[in-house]
């Protein structure tokens, strides 16, 4: 493979590696799974890499790509079988920065999302990332209307979650 | 109260610092590591299908075709032979074809779609074989059965204590015994390896397809 090639992607994946973290973040609940997801994701990108032509940002294209991974692609591997809470873990939230009913909350939020659907939790994750609805249905090949509509079924399921 | 999901949002931005920052050299060597993707698991399962039924025939000893001379089935042997290789190379035209549309850039519900179709592909190879081989069981057993005396002379042992009605029966339920266990085994067989393999990927293209109705 040109090595000119592997080196520009490289840089570039160095720099948005955030967005393939928070994929995973979204799609697994511990460590090793993390890793293993985020590995699969970056060997498609790279394979994927080689077509990429700069028509959509560098940014869709990893959205793109990461939730296919995440969605339709990846098979969970046996090393994934949950050993540990993954909020305690890796993620914890700063007790300084938030009052004990605020981390309370964040923690029942993280919870909820993790017991979405596959689908749901792509929706989710392209509302967080702040993309339009448009871009969302493109992203997931439904029409916008029908984008929609879920998005405030899931927020509304949430929200229950959070005020029973 | 502030929103809940408002909050959220600001939390998910501000996470962004506590993830691991991998560098250039972890990168290079991650993306230089073997996917694990199912569709490369179903490229090299439908690879090893296409080539275990070809082998099939392949493996099948040319003694087994002498009783078949006798009944005059040759010809209709050879032409279903050449009918057979050209089905099964429109059929490995066909699946490469879908696999090479495969995309990952593809939207996610059309990925899925595209999976589904080229696993589609060989699904109907493996029917085809299925039913290719019960109908010529069926066709070479009817001919075969027609002509009785000729099966006895070839088949049935010498100074065997069998009386011949009893011998053809024997033939009849082991032959129907044979093709029905052969039928289980690869209803099995796919119920395990593709109920594993596409499970997810199903359940998740309902769900997308769902959304639209």
């Amino acid at each position: 493979m040109n090595k000119e090639l592997e080196h520009k992607f490289i840089v570039e994946f160095e720099q948005n590696q955030n967005i393939i973290h928070k994929v995973c973040r979204i799609y697994t609940s511990n460590q090793d799974a993390h890793n293993d997801l985020f590995q699969e994701i970056a060997i498609q990108l790279w394979k994927a890499y080689p077509k990429f032509r700069g028509e959509s940002k560098l940014s869709t294209w990893m959205y793109r790509i990461g939730l296919n991974t995440a969605i339709t692609l990846y098979r969970k591997s046996k090393r994934s079988i949950v050993t540990q809470d993954f909020d305690t873990v890796l993620y914890k939230i700063e007790s300084t920065s938030y009052d004990d009913t605020e981390e309370e909350q964040l923690k029942l939020m993280y919870k909820a999302i993790h017991q979405l659907s596959d689908i749901d939790k792509a929706l989710i994750f392209l509302y967080l990332e702040e993309i339009n609805y448009r871009e969302i249905a493109e992203t997931m090949g439904i029409s916008e209307v029908n984008a929609r509509v879920r998005m405030n079924r899931i927020k509304t399921r949430l929200k229950t979650i959070l005020n029973p | 109260m502030m929103d809940e999901l408002e909050f959220l949002k600001k939390d998910w931005k501000k996470q962004e610092a506590d993830f691991p920052k991998l560098s250039y050299n972890e990168i290079y060597k991650l993306i230089h590591k073997k996917s694990s993707s199912i569709v490369k698991w179903i490229f090299i399962i439908c690879i090893a299908e296409f080539l275990f039924w070809g082998l099939i025939t392949i493996c099948i000893p040319e003694s087994t075709f002498a009783i078949y001379e006798k009944f005059n089935l040759k010809t209709f042997l050879f032409v279903t032979q050449i009918l057979h290789y050209v089905v099964v190379f429109v059929f490995i035209y066909l699946f490469y074809k879908n696999y090479k549309t495969i995309s990952v850039v593809d939207n996610t519900g059309l990925l899925m779609k595209k999976i589904l179709k080229t696993r589609k592909t060989v699904n109907y190879y493996v029917y085809y074989n299925i039913v290719l081989y019960i109908l010529l069981s069926v066709i070479l057993n009817a001919v075969m059965f027609s002509h009785t005396d000729i099966l006895i002379e070839n088949l049935m042992p010498e100074n065997s204590n069998l009386d011949t009605e009893k011998f053809l029966a024997i033939n009849i339920v082991v032959q129907i015994i044979l093709l029905a266990v052969m039928c289980g085994l690869i209803w099995l067989y796919y119920r395990i390896i593709y109920g594993i393999l596409l499970k997810k990927l199903k359940r998740n293209y309902k769900e997308l397809e769902s959304l639209e109705v």
